[in-house]
């Protein structure tokens, strides 16, 4: 790990997950365990995404932090201060709901109220910071409304704006956004952001939509059947991905898995099915890897190739014209597809070469990511 | 062609479903009326005087017939029927919906089967659950008179209030108690501002029903009633007995007015959540 990321995790943080385990009896027998030791820490105003399949424990984390469910093992914590036996309602956290959970029989400023309400605060200064925040949100004049007489966005904005007023230490949010139409996610997305950055909260947002995680979020956690597989920068799961489930989760490329060979100046990795790939030089050899070819690192091969430079015989399948970029969809002879989107020069080429022809694909050897094989990868 | 007969013949049907159901009511509404002290269905003129009858006023009809024995028996069974009705509505909606909240809160073992026990008074004969009643009071030496009643009754309020309000709190939002709780509230502030409300059209529901159901029941009443605690279903019951009088339809008239405006009442309280 590199030195300033350690002082970072020292330093301290807003709330910390450590090795949780939840289990829940299934009611049809059996047990199902919905947290397998999973460890996370949220630094200090930080946007951390939870992504991951239907199922691995995203919203079942969320309810751990936030008190809804206990955990069978491990702790979580909140600004240093150990959680368990806390109940939620003395726990400085805050939810947004996924279905919003507004409460119908009240207005909306006074569901916005509602916590300050709960709280006690004396009635001129919770009108005022209720008239603040909904203005904040942009729902200024809608205090008196129900909320059966709000959109959706707008009920979205409610509560959030309900959740904020405390001012918790942490925000988490459950999958917010999946009730919104399209263009309303896009401009909630940019909206949740600045406010997360004007109000310096941590925000930990819940999402199984890996384009969203990755607009949004200082960091990403990919979860898998209750486990971590990752938590990291969304370019760093994207340049550098830790296993091949959060290679296969996060963006479009092809994954090949092997042995290395070769010498130390031009290694290769060699598939079962006999394919062989050039990787960085340096890679040593007798290593099992998997290696993590995106459509941007291929382009049409130089009659010549460098040495620098690996080469894939494959044959054109499909052409598709996405506007910005093209992408070309080839069979690799094993029947493997790959999907090559050359940026620049390489597109022209491509081109030319009609459906069903072979082509020749280069890639710098140096640019693909090879994720070392770990025990039970795939 | 064929549609317009069937649209007839479905009027039709609504006109005398309407007819059927409500003509008897009707007539027993405008027979209190009638001045014929001999035969009630032969109509001889209007008058209040069965109203002024049963309420004990001297009348020149009561001089000849003087039907109710006494108005202070029937006052009397009027007061019992409304401290049975008040205190069970009371005592049974608070029972009834505590229990709805505790089965809808926590999972336990057997909760099926304490559910289904909870459905059975519900669903029990009048005659069964009245004997049953009575063979326990005087097993166990409890007096006969308005509190067995109202211990009575509450064995099988509680049962409909629960549920009235079990029906209320299986299509409430269970995300709304834990956004309360989630905002900092306690067990008690989220249940009186937020599942209270939420809940309150069952609770009322279940209380007009109860206090209806109170006020009618004969047939469990009339086992477990003491001899100087008659309700009035008992009384009119025993009034009948010696022959259909005139009053009847004016008490009846009576009942049903006070629970046209009960039902009443809770169309409105529910039109307001
Ligand atoms: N109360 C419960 N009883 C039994 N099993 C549960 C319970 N809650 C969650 N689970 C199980 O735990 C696992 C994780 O559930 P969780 O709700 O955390 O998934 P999720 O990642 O939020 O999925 P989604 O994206 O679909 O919301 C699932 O297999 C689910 O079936
Ligand atoms: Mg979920």
């Amino acid at each position: 790990m590199k030195a300033d990321e350690e002082a970072q995790d020292q330093a301290a943080s807003i709330a910390e997950v450590r090795e949780a385990v939840k289990r829940f009896a299934a009611p049809e027998g059996g047990i199902v365990t919905a947290l397998d030791g999973v460890s996370l820490k949220v630094r200090p105003s930080e946007f951390v995404t939870l992504l991951g399949p239907s199922g691995c424990g995203k919203t079942t984390l969320l309810r751990a932090i936030s008190g809804f469910e206990e955990l069978d093992a491990g702790e979580v914590r909140i600004a240093g201060a150990p959680m368990t036996g806390v109940p939620p309602h003395r726990r400085p956290v805050n939810t947004v709901f996924q279905n919003y959970a507004l409460f119908p029989h009240l207005s909306v400023g006074d569901n916005v109220g509602y916590g300050l309400d709960v709280a006690g605060v004396p009635r001129a200064e919770r009108n005022t910071r209720v008239g603040e925040t909904l203005e904040r949100i942009g729902l200024d004049g809608y205090e008196r409304r129900r909320p059966d007489q709000l959109s959706g966005g707008q009920r979205q904005r409610v509560a959030l704006a309900r959740a904020i007023i405390n001012q918790p230490k942490l925000l988490l949010l459950d999958e917010p956004l999946s009730a919104l139409d399209r263009n309303l996610r896009k401009a909630m997305q940019l909206e949740l952001k600045n406010l997360q950055h004007d109000l310096g909260i941590c925000f930990v947002f819940v999402t199984h939509d890996q384009e969203e995680a990755l607009t949004m979020s200082d960091r990403v956690a990919v979860l898998n059947a209750g486990r971590i597989e990752q938590v990291a920068a969304p370019e760093t799961h994207y340049h550098r991905p830790a296993t091949r489930f959060v290679a296969e989760f996060i963006g479009d490329g092809a994954l090949f898995s092997g042995r290395v060979e070769g010498p130390a100046k031009d290694p290769v990795l060699v598939t079962a099915d006999g394919l062989r790939f050039a990787v960085a030089s340096g890679t040593p050899a007798g290593q099992e890897a998997t290696l993590l070819l995106r459509p941007e690192h291929l382009e049409a091969a130089p009659k010549s190739p460098r040495a620098s430079h690996g080469v894939i015989e494959a044959r054109l399948e499909q052409s598709v014209f996405l506007g910005a970029l093209h992408q070309f969809v080839c069979r690799l002879a094993n029947g493997a597809t790959i999907i090559a989107a050359p940026t620049g020069a390489g597109a022209g080429n491509l081109s030319e070469v009609a459906i069903g022809d072979s082509i020749r694909l280069a890639y710098r050897r140096d640019q693909p990511h090879l994720i070392p094989e770990v025990g039970d990868g795939a | 062609m064929k549609r317009g007969w069937v649209k007839r013949l479905l009027s039709l049907h609504g006109v005398l479903f309407l007819v059927f159901v409500y003509a008897p009511i009707v007539m027993v509404v405008v027979l209190s009326f009638n001045s014929n002290p001999i035969n009630m269905m032969i109509w001889s003129g209007f008058t209040f005087d069965w109203y002024w009858s049963i309420l004990g006023y001297p009348t020149q009809l009561n001089e000849q017939t003087l039907y109710v024995e006494s108005t202070d028996q029937l006052l009397g069974a009027v007061k019992n029927s409304l401290i049975v009705a008040v205190s069970t509505t009371t005592i049974s909606t608070i029972l009834g919906t505590m229990t709805a909240l505790a089965l809808y809160r926590y999972r336990f073992r057997a909760q099926r089967f304490y559910q289904g026990l909870l459905y059975m008074p519900m669903v029990m004969p009048d005659i069964v659950l009245g004997i049953a009643l009575l063979v326990f009071f005087v097993g166990f030496g409890v007096a006969l008179g308005v509190m067995s009643i109202i211990i009575g009754h509450c064995t099988f309020l509680i049962s409909y209030v629960f549920v009235v309000v079990s029906a209320r709190l299986a299509g409430m939002d269970d995300t709304l108690e834990q956004a309360s709780a989630d905002l900092g509230a306690n067990e008690w502030v989220t249940f009186r501002r937020i599942t209270l409300p939420q809940i309150l059209p069952g609770v009322i529901g279940g209380a007009l029903l109860a206090f209806i159901i109170s006020m009618d029941d004969l047939v469990i009443t009339y086992f477990i009633a003491g001899v100087d605690s008659t309700t009035l279903p008992v009384f009119i019951y025993g009034m009948l007995r010696r022959g259909v009088k005139p009053e009847i339809n004016a008490i009846a008239t009576l009942m049903l007015t006070l629970s046209f405006i009960i039902a009443t009442l809770g169309l409105y309280l529910r039109r307001r959540h």
